[in-house]
This record gives structure tokens, sequence and C-alpha cells, in this order.
């Protein structure tokens, strides 16, 4: 399924991250390529999200490589080139003097150069990406008084707005109910089937994606990769993963 | 009700006062969106340590002020991101540690009288020229980047990490807008006075924010706000003689209760 001449998104060799002493990941490699959709599973304090902010530059891994783009990440400008969710991306502040617009706008800021105003680039590509994450309706609303499910994709759309490559989300569904899930799930897929986006997402609802994912990577201080999710994931897996006994729900209704 | 223009320190003191207002409110919303709020207090009382070196040495103390609280604002963003404290503690004792030592200085130095109250509270009276010329001059400079950089600062705002993953130089931009922060309060003790200048930065957007619109919306509500604090408290300091700074503060103050009221849910 990978090319191996091409270059990755992501190469992590080696990679260990320890606070204190304490180890938070372990000797990890990977790689992530372009157009895959990745899903990444885990107890909580397993560091997953630890993963994801290495990946992103937010962390320093305490050994080990990492490359982005193919590019150490000292050297890497681009950054227009990531779309980046977190966790927290449907609970916002709701005092904060935001448009959706406002919001989704924010994803072109750092494409901009210096001394210029909003293009027409600017304006479609903010546009564009309300379309796509359906929002466009709610541009001129105040963030905060939308639903969860509402900010969850003006969140998306801000981090499509920058047209990446790639987008990584860390479990952005706090505080979402689940028709709104479900519609985000086939939106997710759409935008790696048809956008061709890289997606790399941190999930704990890995039964109602996994006709979609082509990889796993299972985190739980080190990690295991695996090449046919549908298959390997089995109940006895997810046990041993989070150390509890754990039900697999299959939902193979995607017809949204 | 114009014949207070016939006077030249109220001129002065209009020119220093909208151009005050103005750098004020913009800085101020990055500031209460940023949960920055208590660092204007902080650098206000930073800045009176610099007057009172003017004061003492005999250097011009507007100068003095602008300096310390630059080297101020340095100090807090170092102590912040170096030091696992936290960062309200940190302005606290950066807020009465200046305190102390401007009183001391001023007190062994026996320059407390007037010329170190205008600067507690502001006077218009005492707007000179130069203090005219050093305002304009340092808040051209400071609006000119808040300016260009709004929009990544108001990302910056909203989610700092976010705003970094995104490439924005984050860490910078916070550099600048502290130090520009710092000019500014430095700049407006002369008329609103350190112990009042944290409420002309904050207030006006506390109350715009009551409005719930967007951010552009916001901007100028709480711009509107402090200019018009600023230009009717001064002539009710002029024609009641009253003291400026209070008045405008008094003034803002009115605007947010009318805000919180018009606004309630």
């Amino acid at each position: 399924m990978q090319i191996s001449f091409k270059v990755p998104i992501f190469e992590v060799k080696n990679l260990n991250f320890e606070v204190g002493g304490l180890k938070i990941l372990s000797n990890i490699s990977m790689e992530i390529f372009e157009g895959e959709y990745i899903a990444i599973i885990g107890p909580n304090g397993g560091g997953k999200t630890t993963l994801v902010r290495v990946l992103l530059g937010l962390e320093k891994p305490s050994s080990g490589t990492t490359k982005i783009f193919g590019k150490k990440y000292e050297n890497f400008k681009e950054w227009h080139k990531i779309g980046y969710v977190p966790q927290r991306a449907s609970l916002v502040d709701t005092n904060f003097p935001a448009t959706v617009e406002d919001i989704v706008s924010m994803g072109r800021v750092a494409k901009r150069k210096l001394l210029s105003r909003s293009s027409k680039e600017d304006k479609n590509a903010v546009e564009d990406a309300m379309k796509k994450m359906d929002v466009l309706a709610l541009k001129d609303k105040m963030v905060g008084t939308l639903s969860g499910g509402q900010r969850q994709r003006v969140m998306i759309a801000r981090a499509l707005a920058s047209n990446p490559k790639i987008l990584i989300l860390d479990e952005p569904n706090t505080g979402v109910d689940v028709v709104s899930q479900q519609r985000f799930y086939a939106l997710l897929s759409k935008l790696n089937k048809e956008e061709k986006i890289t997606i790399v997402f941190i999930t704990h609802d890995i039964g109602v994606i996994v006709d979609d994912i082509q990889r796993l990577f299972t985190i739980n201080e080190k990690a295991t990769i695996c090449n046919n999710p549908k298959e390997a994931m089995s109940c006895e897996d997810m046990s041993a993963l989070y150390g509890t006994q754990a039900h697999l729900i299959h939902n193979h209704k995607h017809e949204h | 009700m114009f014949e207070m223009f016939e006077y030249e320190f109220m001129q002065r003191a209009f020119i220093a006062g909208l151009f005050i207002a103005t750098l004020a409110s913009i800085s101020g919303t990055f500031i209460v969106l940023k949960r920055y709020s208590l660092m204007s207090e902080t650098l206000a009382h930073s800045a009176l340590v610099g007057v009172a070196v003017g004061l003492v040495a005999g250097y011009n103390p507007l100068w003095m002020a602008v300096l310390v609280a630059l080297m101020s604002a340095w100090l807090i963003e170092y102590l912040r991101s170096s030091f696992s404290l936290y960062s309200d503690a940190i302005l606290s004792i950066i807020l009465s540690g200046s305190l102390a030592i401007a009183v001391i200085i001023v007190s062994l130095g026996g320059a407390f009288n007037n010329s170190l109250f205008s600067y507690l509270f502001g006077s218009i009276l005492s707007v000179s020229n130069e203090d005219v010329m050093t305002i304009v001059l340092f808040g051209t400079l400071s609006l000119a980047f808040l300016l260009l950089f709004a929009k990544e600062l108001y990302f910056i705002a909203y989610d700092e990490e976010v705003a970094k993953t995104s490439g924005i130089k984050v860490k910078f931009l916070n550099f600048l807008l502290v130090s520009v922060v710092a000019i500014i309060i430095a700049l407006s003790i002369r008329v609103v006075g350190s112990l009042l200048i944290g409420a002309l930065m904050v207030i006006p957007t506390v109350a715009a924010l009551q409005y719930r619109v967007g951010f552009k919306s916001t901007l100028l509500i709480s711009l509107f706000f402090a200019l018009f604090s600023v230009s009717f408290g001064m002539s009710l300091s002029f024609y009641f003689s009253l003291p400026s700074g209070a008045t405008i503060v008094l003034c803002v103050i009115t605007l947010f209760v009318l805000s919180l009221v018009i606004n309630k849910r």
C-alpha cells in the first residue's frame, strides 16, 4: 500500500520522550505518507497526545530523530501544509469575540505576506473551507452560540483554509452529540478520499471508523503499527492495550 | 463648549489623550483576550520606577518610564517562560516590588511632591510639548506594530498552540506585544496616571465584549468607548476642575455598566 520512494510527511526514528525521568514514549519509529488515513488509539496517559505534539514540533524529543516533509524541524517553514485541530476544539471560550468567518480566516494568517491585506485567494479559500465543512450558512454567527458539533466543523474549516496536505485531529469530539459525530466521521472520510488529505486522528471510537482507516497506531509508551486494522483489531488486542475488558463496536453504516 | 481649546495646554492634552485612548484600547483588546489584564497594572507600577529615577536624577521622566516599563515587561516574559511560576503571582510580585522601589527612590531623593502626584493620577495641565512629541513618536510606532500584526495577535490570543503549529512566530510576537504595551502604558501615565491606566486598557474592551460581536466590531467599539471617555472625561475635568485620570476612568466605567445592562441576557 505504501510507496516507499515517496518522501513521508512524518518520519520518526527511535523516538524517546521523557519528562522528569518518566518515560512517556519509548523507542517509537514510524512513517506517515501522503494520502493515508491513520487512527491513533491508546489509553489515557499512554502518550498519544505527546506523540502528536512531537510531530507538530510543539515538543522536542529526548532522543531520536524526527523529520517533517523530509526536513529537520528547525528548517521546516511550510507550516500551512499542516492542519491541527486540538482536543479542546469544540470547547470554545464563549466570550471570545469571533464569528465563524473570523475563526476560519485565521487559517490564512500564516500564509499571508506582511503588509498585505486579505487577497481574493484568501477569501475564496476561507469560503471553500466553510463550504466543505458545511458551515457557510453560519459565517456571521458568533462561535460561542454554536452547538458542539458545529464548532467542531468550524475548527476543521479553519485548519482546511490553509489548504493543508495533512489534518491532525486530537480527539476533537468532546461535547459533541452522536449524530454530529457520525456526520463528522463521514466528512473526514470524504476529505481523505476526495480531497486526498492525509488524516491522523486520535480517537477512542475506533470501531466506528475502522472501515475508513488504512492503518492503526496503538500507543501505550511503545507503538504498535497495524496495517490491516479491520482484521487485526480484536477485543483481545483492545483489552491488552487498555488493560480492561473492551468491546469493539463496528459500524457498517456509512451512508450519511 | 469649545472654549477649552483656546488654551494651549488643553490642545496638548487632547492630542496626547486621544492618541493614548487609541493605543490603550487597541492594545488592550489583545491583552484582555490573552488574559494578561493584570499585566497593564504591573507595567504601570514599573513605569513609576522610571518616573522616580527621572525626577530624582533629572532625566526626562517619560523616557525613563518607557525604559523601565520595557525592562519590566521583558523580565516578566523571561520569568514566565523560564521558571515554573504562576504568571499572576509573578505580576503581583513585580507590581509591589516596583512600587516599593519607586517610593524608596523618591523619598531618598526628596522628590515626594506634586510632580510625582501628577504621574500617579495623571494631570492634563502638566502635559508638555515634549511629552506630546514623545507620545506621538512612540505611539505611532506602537500603533503601526499593532495594526500590522493584528491578525497574528488575534490568532495567538485565540489559541497560542494552534497559531504556533500554523507557523506564526508566537514567542517573538508575544515579546513584541508586551514591549509595545509597556511603551503605551509608560506614555499614558502623563494623562491618565499610573494608578488608573490599567482601567483605560482593560475596561473599553470588556465593555465591547458585552455586545458579542466579531473581532473587528469589538475592536471598533472598544476604540470608540476609549476615545469618548477620554474626550468627555477631559472636558469634565476642565470645566469642573476634576482630576483628569480619575474622571476618564469613571466615564469608561459608566460605559461598561451601561453595556452590561443593555446586553443583559
